[in-house]
């Protein structure tokens, strides 16, 4: 089993030395060929960045899609300009400006969002009227306006802050 | 304190909060300097059509991405430990006062040459003058000398507080059986207000901190009417 004749030796060692000479793989000093398998099935895809998919569009070609791809192997400038679009229709499914084309997604998006701020709009109104308690007597008008001038009065934050803004000689905001 | 919406800090009523202040506005500068940035590169990667699939590495711009945010990291650190140090500077203080938190007030004791202790309760909402600041308010004062070094000792009869005035860049935990140290000088007179920092039941958010900066003989005068009170 183990046992090879000089033919098939020969013809193996022929074929390393093609898959030495041709290969583009990996090889370290010594080592056996390394080869990535890439086991992925072919696929269609429309992308921007990637250009050239896996395999055409169109899978099953009819009869007048076939002759027109014999038509294709000879000169181009004997296609006409709706057989160059069938062509390109037979391999690709959108064009750049169709893959590149603007939805109207984002007003979806900034509608829902609306809708959601509003609800909660609504709901932070009702809390206000429905659940908060009464203010504290400190937010009356008159009070918070007795208690700026408190603030005015003990110089409260004079370097940049509150009574910097205030003019002390004319009595008024700066 | 604080007017109401205030976003930034109050003015600084002690040297400390003033380099604090100072160190906030270089830090943060630095921090709009590179949310802008961030912000503009992902602006520029989510509006632009281009696509390059095929950028293995580039050692310059990781070099560059790795030591400009070590000089920037030690352009924070430097003046931060500056101020870290000098908070800690042997300072002379001209009078020590003891703050101990209870629950759910502030007491204070100045014993350095008499025995002055008193109590400091929140003024209830219902209780204040018009005018006055609700929460904030109390019935008495930390009365201190402006100009003066003072030393607080601060420590909790019951459970954690923190003594904290933010104006005068001041925030102490107090600790029940423990001595914690701080110190400020009031470079100006005024009130100032804090509030307990440390979660301590029910009350917590009642039991403020009014620290009032006079000039000391009006500090003096009101020691020997709070003696006489006693």
């Amino acid at each position: 089993m183990l046992h090879l004749s000089a033919r098939r030796v020969g013809s193996l060692l022929a074929r390393r030395a093609t898959a030495a000479l041709s290969t583009s793989s990996a090889r370290m000093a010594s080592h056996d060929v390394a080869q990535a398998a890439d086991m992925s099935q072919p696929m269609y895809w429309d992308r921007l960045d990637t250009p050239l998919p896996d395999k055409p569009f169109k899978d099953v070609l009819t009869a007048a899609d076939k002759s027109l791809k014999q038509k294709e192997k000879g000169p181009w400038s004997q296609l006409t300009k709706e057989e160059k679009i069938a062509l390109y229709r037979m391999s690709f499914c959108q064009t750049y400006p169709e893959m590149k084309q603007k939805t109207s997604e984002w007003k979806t998006v900034i509608g829902g969002m609306f809708i959601f701020l509003g609800f909660t709009g609504l709901v932070v109104w009702w809390q206000r009227i429905y659940v908060y308690p009464p203010h504290p007597r400190t937010f009356d008008e008159e009070w918070q306006a007795k208690q700026l001038k408190r603030m005015l009065d003990m110089r409260i934050n004079p370097v940049e802050g509150f009574s910097a803004k205030w003019d002390y000689e004319k009595g008024q905001w700066k | 304190m604080a007017h109401p919406s205030q976003l930034g800090f109050q003015d600084a009523a002690s040297p400390v909060m003033e380099e604090l202040l100072h160190f906030h506005d270089h830090a943060l500068m630095i921090v709009f300097m590179i949310s802008t940035l961030v912000l503009y590169i992902i602006i520029a990667m989510v509006t632009t059509d281009l696509t390059n699939k095929y950028i293995l590495d580039s050692q310059e711009i990781e070099v560059i991405w790795t030591v400009l945010p070590g000089l920037i990291l030690i352009l924070i650190a430097l003046p931060s430990l500056r101020i870290l140090y000098l908070m800690d500077e042997i300072n002379d203080p001209h009078l020590t006062i003891k703050a101990m938190g209870h629950q759910w007030y502030w007491s204070y004791e100045y014993t350095d040459y008499e025995e002055l202790g008193f109590d400091s309760y929140m003024i209830p909402t219902q209780d204040l003058s018009p005018g006055q600041f609700r929460l904030l308010e109390t019935d008495h004062r930390m009365v201190v000398p402006s100009e003066s070094p003072v030393r607080v000792l601060v420590s909790a009869e019951d459970v954690l507080h923190s003594w904290a005035v933010p104006a005068l860049g001041v925030k102490m935990d107090a600790v029940p059986g423990r001595l914690n140290q701080t110190a400020f000088v009031a470079s100006r007179s005024g009130v100032y207000y804090g509030q307990c920092s440390e979660i301590c039941g029910a009350n917590h958010s009642f039991m403020p901190i009014v620290v009032e900066a006079v000039p000391l003989e009006h500090f003096e005068n009101w020691s020997s009417l709070m003696l006489e009170d006693a």
